[in-house]
Protein backbone atom coordinates (compact mmCIF):
# COMPACT_ATOMS: atom_id res chain seq x y z
CA UNK A 1 0.00 0.00 0.00
CA UNK A 2 1.45 3.81 -0.81
CA UNK A 3 1.48 6.49 1.39
CA UNK A 4 -0.88 8.25 -0.98
CA UNK A 5 -3.22 5.27 -0.50
CA UNK A 6 -3.07 5.45 3.38
CA UNK A 7 -3.86 9.07 3.75
CA UNK A 8 -6.72 8.96 1.90
CA UNK A 9 -7.70 5.64 3.36
CA UNK A 10 -7.59 7.63 6.65
CA UNK A 11 -8.87 10.52 5.42
CA UNK A 12 -12.05 8.84 4.21
CA UNK A 13 -12.32 6.36 7.29
CA UNK A 14 -12.19 10.25 9.11
CA UNK A 15 -14.49 11.48 7.48
CA UNK A 16 -16.80 8.54 7.60
CA UNK A 17 -16.94 9.01 11.00
CA UNK A 18 -17.95 12.36 10.88
CA UNK A 19 -20.24 13.14 8.02
CA UNK A 20 -21.52 9.42 5.98
CA UNK A 21 -21.42 7.13 8.58
CA UNK A 22 -23.48 8.75 11.09
CA UNK A 23 -25.74 10.12 8.09
CA UNK A 24 -26.34 6.86 7.13
CA UNK A 25 -27.35 6.19 10.85
CA UNK A 26 -29.08 8.78 11.15
CA UNK A 27 -31.48 7.85 7.81
CA UNK A 28 -31.71 4.22 9.73
CA UNK A 29 -33.17 5.54 12.32
CA UNK A 30 -35.37 8.44 10.38
CA UNK A 31 -38.74 6.66 10.12
CA UNK A 32 -38.82 6.43 13.72
CA UNK A 33 -37.68 9.75 14.94
CA UNK A 34 -40.27 12.02 12.23
CA UNK A 35 -43.35 9.48 12.98
CA UNK A 36 -42.52 10.24 17.23
CA UNK A 37 -41.83 13.95 16.15
CA UNK A 38 -45.44 13.78 14.11
CA UNK A 39 -47.12 12.28 16.75
CA UNK A 40 -45.65 12.78 19.87
CA UNK A 41 -43.32 15.32 20.33
CA UNK A 42 -45.31 18.12 18.16
CA UNK A 43 -48.59 17.61 19.89
CA UNK A 44 -46.65 17.95 23.04
CA UNK A 45 -44.62 20.91 22.18
CA UNK A 46 -48.13 22.20 20.56
CA UNK A 47 -49.45 21.84 24.21
CA UNK A 48 -46.65 24.03 25.96
CA UNK A 49 -47.16 26.23 23.58
CA UNK A 50 -51.07 27.09 23.81
CA UNK A 51 -50.70 26.74 27.67
CA UNK A 52 -48.77 30.19 27.45
CA UNK A 53 -51.36 32.40 24.90
CA UNK A 54 -54.49 33.55 25.93
CA UNK A 55 -57.99 33.37 23.61
CA UNK A 56 -56.69 35.80 20.91
CA UNK A 57 -53.43 33.96 20.60
CA UNK A 58 -51.20 36.33 23.26
CA UNK A 59 -48.47 35.25 25.53
CA UNK A 60 -50.22 35.51 28.89
CA UNK A 61 -49.57 33.38 32.68
CA UNK A 62 -53.01 33.36 33.49
CA UNK A 63 -53.49 29.70 32.67
CA UNK A 64 -50.67 28.72 34.80
CA UNK A 65 -52.69 31.11 37.68
CA UNK A 66 -55.61 29.72 37.40
CA UNK A 67 -54.06 26.04 37.07
CA UNK A 68 -52.28 26.34 41.00
CA UNK A 69 -55.65 27.86 42.01
CA UNK A 70 -58.87 26.12 43.60
CA UNK A 71 -60.38 23.77 42.39
CA UNK A 72 -57.20 22.34 40.61
CA UNK A 73 -55.06 22.87 43.52
CA UNK A 74 -56.93 20.20 45.07
CA UNK A 75 -57.09 18.25 42.28
CA UNK A 76 -53.16 18.06 42.03
CA UNK A 77 -53.01 17.18 45.39
CA UNK A 78 -55.43 14.52 45.17
CA UNK A 79 -53.55 13.06 42.29
CA UNK A 80 -50.19 13.46 44.01
CA UNK A 81 -51.51 11.62 46.79
CA UNK A 82 -53.63 8.70 44.86
CA UNK A 83 -50.24 8.48 42.84
CA UNK A 84 -48.15 7.80 46.04
CA UNK A 85 -50.25 5.81 48.21
CA UNK A 86 -51.03 3.58 45.73
CA UNK A 87 -47.54 3.01 44.79
CA UNK A 88 -46.62 2.34 48.09
CA UNK A 89 -49.44 0.13 48.63
CA UNK A 90 -48.29 -1.46 45.24
CA UNK A 91 -44.99 -1.57 45.52
CA UNK A 92 -43.99 -3.79 48.87
CA UNK A 93 -46.30 -6.47 48.06
CA UNK A 94 -45.01 -6.49 44.61
CA UNK A 95 -41.28 -6.62 46.27
CA UNK A 96 -42.01 -9.50 48.07
CA UNK A 97 -43.92 -11.73 45.75
CA UNK A 98 -40.84 -11.04 43.69
CA UNK A 99 -38.40 -11.63 46.08
CA UNK A 100 -40.04 -15.17 46.93
CA UNK A 101 -40.35 -16.44 43.65
CA UNK A 102 -36.90 -15.14 42.38
CA UNK A 103 -35.42 -16.86 45.15
CA UNK A 104 -37.78 -19.94 45.67
CA UNK A 105 -39.44 -20.58 42.32
CA UNK A 106 -38.23 -23.22 39.87
CA UNK A 107 -37.23 -21.48 36.53
CA UNK A 108 -40.33 -22.88 34.84
CA UNK A 109 -42.50 -21.00 37.95
CA UNK A 110 -40.93 -17.76 37.11
CA UNK A 111 -41.81 -18.36 33.84
CA UNK A 112 -45.19 -18.57 34.63
CA UNK A 113 -45.30 -15.89 37.28
CA UNK A 114 -43.53 -13.24 34.68
CA UNK A 115 -46.22 -14.18 31.42
CA UNK A 116 -49.26 -13.49 34.47
CA UNK A 117 -47.70 -10.80 35.48
CA UNK A 118 -47.45 -9.15 31.67
CA UNK A 119 -50.87 -10.02 31.14
CA UNK A 120 -52.25 -8.03 34.35
CA UNK A 121 -49.91 -5.23 33.92
CA UNK A 122 -51.78 -4.36 30.58
CA UNK A 123 -55.61 -4.18 32.63
CA UNK A 124 -56.72 -1.37 33.46
CA UNK A 125 -59.19 0.81 31.49
CA UNK A 126 -62.82 0.54 31.86
CA UNK A 127 -63.63 -3.23 31.90
CA UNK A 128 -61.45 -3.33 34.87
CA UNK A 129 -63.22 -0.75 36.80
CA UNK A 130 -67.04 -2.68 36.16
CA UNK A 131 -65.28 -5.84 36.95
CA UNK A 132 -64.48 -4.82 40.86
CA UNK A 133 -67.98 -3.24 40.82
CA UNK A 134 -69.53 -6.48 40.19
CA UNK A 135 -66.98 -8.41 42.76
CA UNK A 136 -66.35 -5.90 45.41
CA UNK A 137 -69.61 -4.34 45.49
CA UNK A 138 -71.96 -4.39 48.02
CA UNK A 139 -73.64 -7.51 46.33
CA UNK A 140 -70.78 -8.62 45.05
CA UNK A 141 -69.76 -12.52 45.86
CA UNK A 142 -66.00 -11.20 46.31
CA UNK A 143 -67.52 -9.22 49.13
CA UNK A 144 -69.47 -12.67 50.59
CA UNK A 145 -66.47 -14.45 50.02
CA UNK A 146 -64.50 -12.42 52.02
CA UNK A 147 -66.89 -11.59 54.58
CA UNK A 148 -67.13 -15.54 55.07
CA UNK A 149 -63.73 -15.33 56.22
CA UNK A 150 -64.46 -12.24 59.13
CA UNK A 151 -63.40 -9.70 56.78
CA UNK A 152 -65.87 -7.29 56.03
CA UNK A 153 -64.78 -4.67 53.52
CA UNK A 154 -67.74 -2.36 54.50
CA UNK A 155 -67.47 -1.96 57.92
CA UNK A 156 -65.42 0.95 57.76
CA UNK A 157 -65.94 3.78 55.44
CA UNK A 158 -65.04 2.01 52.41
CA UNK A 159 -66.60 2.52 49.08
CA UNK A 160 -65.10 1.64 45.84
CA UNK A 161 -65.99 4.87 44.61
CA UNK A 162 -63.95 6.72 46.28
CA UNK A 163 -59.97 7.57 46.53
CA UNK A 164 -59.63 4.36 48.29
CA UNK A 165 -61.49 2.29 46.32
CA UNK A 166 -59.44 3.64 43.23
CA UNK A 167 -56.32 3.01 44.77
CA UNK A 168 -57.42 -0.59 45.57
CA UNK A 169 -58.65 -1.17 42.04
CA UNK A 170 -55.34 0.25 40.58
CA UNK A 171 -53.26 -2.17 42.82
CA UNK A 172 -54.93 -5.28 40.41
CA UNK A 173 -51.93 -3.71 37.48
CA UNK A 174 -49.70 -2.73 39.64
CA UNK A 175 -48.78 -5.24 42.28
CA UNK A 176 -48.12 -7.32 38.82
CA UNK A 177 -45.79 -4.05 37.37
CA UNK A 178 -44.05 -4.02 40.09
CA UNK A 179 -43.19 -7.83 40.18
CA UNK A 180 -42.13 -7.39 35.98
CA UNK A 181 -40.02 -4.28 37.08
CA UNK A 182 -38.30 -5.13 40.31
CA UNK A 183 -37.50 -9.06 39.33
CA UNK A 184 -34.11 -8.39 37.48
CA UNK A 185 -32.83 -6.45 40.72
CA UNK A 186 -33.73 -9.18 42.85
CA UNK A 187 -32.17 -11.69 40.69
CA UNK A 188 -29.04 -9.60 40.79
CA UNK A 189 -28.64 -10.69 44.29
CA UNK A 190 -26.59 -13.20 43.55
CA UNK A 191 -26.74 -16.23 45.47
CA UNK A 192 -22.60 -16.31 46.05
CA UNK A 193 -22.88 -12.67 47.65
CA UNK A 194 -24.94 -14.00 50.29
CA UNK A 195 -22.70 -17.30 50.94
CA UNK A 196 -19.96 -14.69 50.84
CA UNK A 197 -21.42 -12.68 53.47
CA UNK A 198 -21.88 -15.94 55.22
CA UNK A 199 -18.10 -17.13 54.68
CA UNK A 200 -17.16 -13.46 56.24
CA UNK A 201 -18.98 -14.25 59.54
CA UNK A 202 -22.63 -12.19 58.82
CA UNK A 203 -25.92 -13.16 59.80
CA UNK A 204 -28.49 -13.36 57.51
CA UNK A 205 -29.81 -9.91 58.91
CA UNK A 206 -26.48 -8.50 58.59
CA UNK A 207 -26.14 -9.54 55.08
CA UNK A 208 -29.52 -7.82 54.59
CA UNK A 209 -28.66 -4.74 56.49
CA UNK A 210 -25.51 -3.97 54.72
CA UNK A 211 -25.36 -5.54 51.30
CA UNK A 212 -29.08 -6.89 50.08
CA UNK A 213 -31.41 -4.07 50.84
CA UNK A 214 -28.29 -0.95 49.90
CA UNK A 215 -28.37 -2.80 47.03
CA UNK A 216 -31.94 -2.97 46.11
CA UNK A 217 -33.04 -0.12 47.66
CA UNK A 218 -32.32 2.18 44.63
CA UNK A 219 -34.35 -0.63 42.41
CA UNK A 220 -37.13 0.18 44.32
CA UNK A 221 -36.90 3.63 44.55
CA UNK A 222 -37.06 3.45 41.16
CA UNK A 223 -40.13 1.06 40.65
CA UNK A 224 -41.95 2.92 42.83
CA UNK A 225 -41.38 6.22 40.98
CA UNK A 226 -42.63 4.46 37.80
CA UNK A 227 -45.72 3.19 39.90
CA UNK A 228 -46.42 6.56 40.82
CA UNK A 229 -46.14 8.10 37.40
CA UNK A 230 -48.41 5.71 36.30
CA UNK A 231 -51.20 5.67 39.16
CA UNK A 232 -50.76 9.40 39.13
CA UNK A 233 -51.73 9.85 35.25
CA UNK A 234 -54.16 7.18 34.82
CA UNK A 235 -57.58 8.12 33.31
CA UNK A 236 -59.99 5.91 32.62
CA UNK A 237 -60.50 3.70 35.82
CA UNK A 238 -60.47 6.32 37.83
CA UNK A 239 -63.43 8.10 35.60
CA UNK A 240 -65.21 5.01 34.89
CA UNK A 241 -65.16 4.36 39.27
CA UNK A 242 -65.77 7.91 40.35
CA UNK A 243 -67.47 9.56 37.94
CA UNK A 244 -66.10 12.39 38.61
CA UNK A 245 -66.82 12.46 42.74
CA UNK A 246 -63.33 12.86 43.74
CA UNK A 247 -61.37 15.84 41.95
CA UNK A 248 -58.62 14.53 40.10
CA UNK A 249 -56.27 16.45 37.73
CA UNK A 250 -56.88 13.69 34.74
CA UNK A 251 -60.63 13.70 35.25
CA UNK A 252 -60.61 17.60 35.63
CA UNK A 253 -58.74 18.14 32.16
CA UNK A 254 -61.41 15.41 30.39
CA UNK A 255 -64.25 17.75 31.86
CA UNK A 256 -62.72 20.69 30.60
CA UNK A 257 -62.29 18.94 26.85
CA UNK A 258 -65.39 17.55 26.96
CA UNK A 259 -66.84 20.81 27.57
CA UNK A 260 -68.69 19.51 31.00
CA UNK A 261 -66.83 22.38 32.53
CA UNK A 262 -66.96 25.49 30.69
CA UNK A 263 -63.91 28.21 31.35
CA UNK A 264 -63.74 30.96 29.44
CA UNK A 265 -60.13 30.52 29.32
CA UNK A 266 -59.67 27.82 26.08
CA UNK A 267 -55.70 26.96 26.66
CA UNK A 268 -56.60 26.23 31.12
CA UNK A 269 -56.91 22.23 29.88
CA UNK A 270 -53.32 22.98 28.68
CA UNK A 271 -52.20 24.75 31.40
CA UNK A 272 -53.29 21.28 33.34
CA UNK A 273 -51.79 19.01 31.40
CA UNK A 274 -48.44 20.72 31.66
CA UNK A 275 -48.64 20.51 34.96
CA UNK A 276 -49.33 17.14 34.54
CA UNK A 277 -46.45 16.58 32.66
CA UNK A 278 -43.91 18.27 35.02
CA UNK A 279 -44.87 16.29 37.84
CA UNK A 280 -44.49 13.32 35.94
CA UNK A 281 -40.78 14.45 34.46
CA UNK A 282 -39.79 15.20 38.47
CA UNK A 283 -40.84 11.37 38.75
CA UNK A 284 -39.36 9.69 36.04
CA UNK A 285 -36.30 11.68 35.28
CA UNK A 286 -34.69 10.17 38.99
CA UNK A 287 -36.26 6.76 37.87
CA UNK A 288 -34.24 6.99 34.30
CA UNK A 289 -31.01 7.85 36.19
CA UNK A 290 -31.46 5.04 38.74
CA UNK A 291 -32.30 2.37 36.15
CA UNK A 292 -28.81 3.01 34.45
CA UNK A 293 -26.91 2.62 37.58
CA UNK A 294 -28.89 0.08 38.42
CA UNK A 295 -28.06 -1.86 35.22
CA UNK A 296 -24.56 -1.97 35.88
CA UNK A 297 -24.51 -4.84 38.14
CA UNK A 298 -27.24 -5.99 37.29
CA UNK B 1 -40.93 -32.13 55.36
CA UNK B 2 -38.13 -29.82 55.33
CA UNK B 3 -38.57 -29.18 52.09
CA UNK B 4 -41.88 -28.34 52.08
CA UNK B 5 -40.67 -25.91 55.47
CA UNK B 6 -38.54 -24.25 53.42
CA UNK B 7 -41.26 -23.82 50.69
CA UNK B 8 -44.24 -22.54 52.94
CA UNK B 9 -43.74 -19.17 52.07
CA UNK B 10 -43.63 -19.58 48.78
CA UNK B 11 -46.61 -20.84 49.27
CA UNK B 12 -48.26 -18.26 51.11
CA UNK B 13 -46.93 -16.15 48.12
CA UNK B 14 -48.77 -18.37 45.63
CA UNK B 15 -51.76 -18.67 47.57
CA UNK B 16 -52.53 -14.66 48.41
CA UNK B 17 -51.70 -13.72 44.80
CA UNK B 18 -54.04 -16.39 43.70
CA UNK B 19 -56.79 -14.95 45.60
CA UNK B 20 -56.20 -11.69 44.86
CA UNK B 21 -55.74 -12.02 41.02
CA UNK B 22 -58.68 -14.65 40.42
CA UNK B 23 -61.59 -13.99 43.69
CA UNK B 24 -62.38 -10.47 41.95
CA UNK B 25 -62.54 -12.27 38.23
CA UNK B 26 -64.04 -14.83 39.29
CA UNK B 27 -66.70 -13.35 41.34
CA UNK B 28 -67.48 -10.34 38.75
CA UNK B 29 -67.78 -13.66 35.96
CA UNK B 30 -70.37 -15.19 38.41
CA UNK B 31 -72.15 -11.61 39.41
CA UNK B 32 -72.13 -11.09 35.46
CA UNK B 33 -74.55 -14.85 34.43
CA UNK B 34 -76.96 -13.29 37.32
CA UNK B 35 -80.44 -12.66 36.07
CA UNK B 36 -82.18 -10.27 38.50
CA UNK B 37 -85.23 -11.03 36.64
CA UNK B 38 -85.70 -14.14 37.21
CA UNK B 39 -83.37 -14.90 40.25
CA UNK B 40 -80.79 -17.37 39.05
CA UNK B 41 -77.66 -17.59 36.56
CA UNK B 42 -77.83 -17.81 32.83
CA UNK B 43 -76.57 -16.23 29.67
CA UNK B 44 -79.17 -13.42 29.54
CA UNK B 45 -76.67 -10.65 29.92
CA UNK B 46 -74.51 -12.10 27.06
CA UNK B 47 -77.38 -12.56 25.02
CA UNK B 48 -78.12 -9.13 25.38
CA UNK B 49 -75.05 -7.82 24.37
CA UNK B 50 -74.62 -9.60 21.20
CA UNK B 51 -78.45 -8.47 20.29
CA UNK B 52 -76.79 -5.32 20.25
CA UNK B 53 -76.79 -3.85 16.81
CA UNK B 54 -73.37 -1.95 17.85
CA UNK B 55 -71.62 -4.41 19.04
CA UNK B 56 -70.35 -6.10 15.92
CA UNK B 57 -70.15 -2.68 14.43
CA UNK B 58 -68.01 -1.20 17.29
CA UNK B 59 -65.90 -4.75 17.47
CA UNK B 60 -64.94 -4.38 13.93
CA UNK B 61 -64.10 -0.40 14.12
CA UNK B 62 -62.11 -1.58 17.54
CA UNK B 63 -60.09 -4.57 15.82
CA UNK B 64 -59.44 -2.74 12.47
CA UNK B 65 -57.94 0.33 14.38
CA UNK B 66 -56.04 -2.03 16.39
CA UNK B 67 -54.38 -4.07 13.36
CA UNK B 68 -53.61 -0.89 11.28
CA UNK B 69 -51.61 0.62 14.70
CA UNK B 70 -50.29 -2.80 15.21
CA UNK B 71 -48.94 -2.49 11.23
CA UNK B 72 -47.90 0.79 11.62
CA UNK B 73 -45.58 -0.35 14.59
CA UNK B 74 -44.33 -3.48 13.09
CA UNK B 75 -42.96 -1.48 9.74
CA UNK B 76 -41.95 1.14 11.79
CA UNK B 77 -39.79 -0.89 14.50
CA UNK B 78 -38.74 -4.32 12.71
CA UNK B 79 -36.31 -2.82 10.40
CA UNK B 80 -35.24 0.33 12.97
CA UNK B 81 -34.31 -1.82 16.01
CA UNK B 82 -32.56 -4.44 13.82
CA UNK B 83 -30.80 -1.22 12.76
CA UNK B 84 -29.97 -0.35 15.92
CA UNK B 85 -28.93 -3.90 17.20
CA UNK B 86 -26.61 -3.61 13.75
CA UNK B 87 -24.61 -0.76 13.52
CA UNK B 88 -26.19 1.89 15.49
CA UNK B 89 -25.34 1.41 18.97
CA UNK B 90 -24.45 5.04 18.90
CA UNK B 91 -27.72 5.84 18.39
CA UNK B 92 -29.26 3.40 21.23
CA UNK B 93 -29.36 5.95 23.86
CA UNK B 94 -31.20 8.35 22.27
CA UNK B 95 -33.77 5.67 20.40
CA UNK B 96 -33.92 3.95 23.63
CA UNK B 97 -35.02 7.59 25.12
CA UNK B 98 -37.20 9.09 22.58
CA UNK B 99 -39.02 5.03 22.53
CA UNK B 100 -39.64 5.70 25.96
CA UNK B 101 -41.15 8.88 26.69
CA UNK B 102 -44.58 7.81 25.85
CA UNK B 103 -44.63 6.00 29.06
CA UNK B 104 -43.24 9.10 30.72
CA UNK B 105 -45.64 11.39 29.66
CA UNK B 106 -49.47 11.13 30.34
CA UNK B 107 -52.15 10.22 28.19
CA UNK B 108 -54.22 12.94 28.58
CA UNK B 109 -51.28 15.27 27.87
CA UNK B 110 -50.78 13.88 24.44
CA UNK B 111 -54.35 13.44 23.46
CA UNK B 112 -54.83 17.11 23.94
CA UNK B 113 -51.99 17.97 22.26
CA UNK B 114 -53.20 16.09 19.46
CA UNK B 115 -56.54 17.33 19.33
CA UNK B 116 -54.59 20.68 19.42
CA UNK B 117 -51.80 20.12 16.63
CA UNK B 118 -53.23 17.38 14.49
CA UNK B 119 -54.37 19.43 10.72
CA UNK B 120 -58.61 19.19 9.82
CA UNK B 121 -57.88 16.35 7.62
CA UNK B 122 -56.06 13.67 9.93
CA UNK B 123 -58.64 14.78 12.86
CA UNK B 124 -61.72 13.70 10.98
CA UNK B 125 -60.80 10.56 9.95
CA UNK B 126 -61.15 7.90 13.06
CA UNK B 127 -57.85 6.14 11.90
CA UNK B 128 -55.63 8.90 13.26
CA UNK B 129 -56.39 7.26 16.49
CA UNK B 130 -54.50 4.29 14.82
CA UNK B 131 -50.81 6.19 15.02
CA UNK B 132 -51.55 7.55 18.42
CA UNK B 133 -52.29 3.90 19.34
CA UNK B 134 -48.97 3.44 17.68
CA UNK B 135 -47.34 6.05 19.89
CA UNK B 136 -49.10 4.53 23.47
CA UNK B 137 -47.70 0.97 22.51
CA UNK B 138 -44.14 2.29 21.13
CA UNK B 139 -42.67 1.47 24.29
CA UNK B 140 -43.52 -2.07 24.95
CA UNK B 141 -43.17 -3.21 21.19
CA UNK B 142 -39.89 -1.70 21.10
CA UNK B 143 -38.32 -2.84 24.23
CA UNK B 144 -40.49 -6.41 23.19
CA UNK B 145 -38.26 -6.64 19.83
CA UNK B 146 -35.22 -5.48 21.11
CA UNK B 147 -35.00 -8.13 23.68
CA UNK B 148 -35.91 -10.87 20.94
CA UNK B 149 -33.05 -9.64 18.86
CA UNK B 150 -30.50 -9.04 21.35
CA UNK B 151 -31.12 -13.10 21.90
CA UNK B 152 -30.26 -14.52 18.76
CA UNK B 153 -26.46 -14.58 16.40
CA UNK B 154 -28.57 -11.37 14.63
CA UNK B 155 -24.72 -10.38 12.84
CA UNK B 156 -23.90 -13.26 11.62
CA UNK B 157 -27.29 -14.03 9.97
CA UNK B 158 -27.63 -10.83 8.35
CA UNK B 159 -24.02 -10.71 7.06
CA UNK B 160 -24.95 -14.22 5.69
CA UNK B 161 -27.76 -12.93 3.95
CA UNK B 162 -26.12 -10.03 2.96
CA UNK B 163 -23.30 -12.01 1.25
CA UNK B 164 -25.70 -14.76 -0.59
CA UNK B 165 -26.67 -11.36 -1.96
CA UNK B 166 -29.62 -10.51 -0.43
CA UNK B 167 -30.52 -6.44 0.00
CA UNK B 168 -31.13 -4.70 2.97
CA UNK B 169 -35.10 -5.47 2.86
CA UNK B 170 -34.82 -8.37 1.85
CA UNK B 171 -32.44 -9.73 4.78
CA UNK B 172 -34.72 -7.32 7.08
CA UNK B 173 -38.03 -8.94 6.15
CA UNK B 174 -36.84 -12.35 4.35
CA UNK B 175 -34.16 -13.74 7.03
CA UNK B 176 -34.43 -11.90 10.27
CA UNK B 177 -37.79 -11.12 10.99
CA UNK B 178 -39.05 -15.21 10.16
CA UNK B 179 -35.94 -15.63 12.56
CA UNK B 180 -37.64 -13.71 15.20
CA UNK B 181 -41.11 -14.40 14.89
CA UNK B 182 -41.96 -15.41 17.93
CA UNK B 183 -40.27 -11.90 19.05
CA UNK B 184 -42.49 -10.07 16.42
CA UNK B 185 -45.67 -12.13 17.19
CA UNK B 186 -45.70 -10.84 21.18
CA UNK B 187 -45.07 -7.58 19.92
CA UNK B 188 -47.64 -7.68 17.83
CA UNK B 189 -50.41 -9.20 19.95
CA UNK B 190 -48.82 -6.74 22.85
CA UNK B 191 -49.81 -3.74 20.67
CA UNK B 192 -53.26 -5.51 19.45
CA UNK B 193 -54.38 -5.92 22.88
CA UNK B 194 -53.21 -2.21 24.23
CA UNK B 195 -54.78 -0.50 21.29
CA UNK B 196 -57.89 -2.80 21.69
CA UNK B 197 -58.44 -1.29 24.86
CA UNK B 198 -57.52 2.01 24.91
CA UNK B 199 -59.99 4.23 26.36
CA UNK B 200 -58.45 7.99 27.26
CA UNK B 201 -57.35 9.61 23.80
CA UNK B 202 -60.35 7.71 22.05
CA UNK B 203 -62.54 9.30 24.64
CA UNK B 204 -60.89 12.61 24.63
CA UNK B 205 -60.80 12.67 21.00
CA UNK B 206 -64.97 12.26 20.88
CA UNK B 207 -64.49 8.74 18.76
CA UNK B 208 -66.35 5.67 19.99
CA UNK B 209 -64.65 2.51 19.72
CA UNK B 210 -65.51 -0.94 21.24
CA UNK B 211 -64.00 0.43 24.99
CA UNK B 212 -66.27 3.63 24.70
CA UNK B 213 -69.25 1.89 23.76
CA UNK B 214 -68.71 -0.50 27.01
CA UNK B 215 -69.47 3.21 28.98
CA UNK B 216 -72.36 4.46 26.82
CA UNK B 217 -74.02 1.13 27.12
CA UNK B 218 -73.57 0.65 30.75
CA UNK B 219 -75.79 3.49 31.47
CA UNK B 220 -78.91 1.65 29.74
CA UNK B 221 -77.99 -1.69 30.93
CA UNK B 222 -75.29 -2.31 34.09
CA UNK B 223 -75.39 -5.87 34.23
CA UNK B 224 -74.80 -5.99 30.20
CA UNK B 225 -71.50 -3.98 30.94
CA UNK B 226 -70.32 -5.73 33.44
CA UNK B 227 -70.67 -9.23 31.12
CA UNK B 228 -69.28 -6.97 28.21
CA UNK B 229 -66.34 -6.07 31.16
CA UNK B 230 -65.44 -9.32 31.93
CA UNK B 231 -65.60 -10.83 28.26
CA UNK B 232 -63.17 -8.75 26.94
CA UNK B 233 -60.85 -9.28 29.95
CA UNK B 234 -60.88 -12.91 29.59
CA UNK B 235 -60.87 -12.70 26.07
CA UNK B 236 -57.78 -10.50 26.33
CA UNK B 237 -55.60 -12.35 29.28
CA UNK B 238 -56.70 -15.61 27.37
CA UNK B 239 -55.26 -14.17 24.32
CA UNK B 240 -52.51 -12.88 25.26
CA UNK B 241 -52.01 -16.10 27.77
CA UNK B 242 -51.65 -18.12 24.67
CA UNK B 243 -49.39 -15.82 22.30
CA UNK B 244 -46.90 -15.86 25.50
CA UNK B 245 -47.42 -19.65 25.23
CA UNK B 246 -46.71 -19.92 21.51
CA UNK B 247 -44.30 -17.32 21.19
CA UNK B 248 -41.43 -19.11 23.35
CA UNK B 249 -41.58 -22.64 22.44
CA UNK B 250 -37.85 -22.30 22.35
CA UNK B 251 -37.46 -21.64 26.02
CA UNK B 252 -39.80 -23.57 27.36
CA UNK B 253 -37.53 -26.81 24.89
CA UNK B 254 -34.82 -25.35 27.04
CA UNK B 255 -36.37 -25.80 30.05
CA UNK B 256 -37.45 -29.33 29.63
CA UNK B 257 -33.83 -30.21 28.79
CA UNK B 258 -32.24 -28.51 31.68
CA UNK B 259 -34.98 -30.22 34.22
Amino acid sequence: MSQAEIQTRKGASLRGTLSGQSLGLILGILPLVSFMGVFFFWPLWSVLWSSFQDNVGAFTLANFQVALGEPYKTAFSNSISLGLISAISSAIPGAVIAYVIESRGGERLRQFVASISGVLSTTGGVPLAFMFIAAYGAEGSATAVLRAFGINIYAGTFTLYSLAGVIFVYSYFMIPTMVIVFSPAVHGIRKEWQEAAKNLGATTAQFWRRVGIPLLFPSFISSLLLLFAAAFSAYATARAMTSGSVALVPLMIGNLVDGNVINDQMNLGKALAMGMVLVSLVAMIPYLLIQRRASRWQ
Amino acid sequence: MFAKLKNLPLGIVLFISGVFVLLPLGSAAEFSLRQPASNDHGLNNYLWIFEQPEFAHYIGISIALASVASLILLVLLVPTVVWLNLKGQKLRPFVDFITLMPLVIPVVALAIGAQNSLPEFAQTNQFILSFLYAVLAMPYAYRTLDTGLKAIPLKTISEAARGLGANWFVAIFRVITPVIRGTVLSALFMSLALSFGEYTVTSLLHWDTFTTWVTVISQQNVMGAIALSVFSLLAIFIFLLLVGLLAKPATSQALKEEE
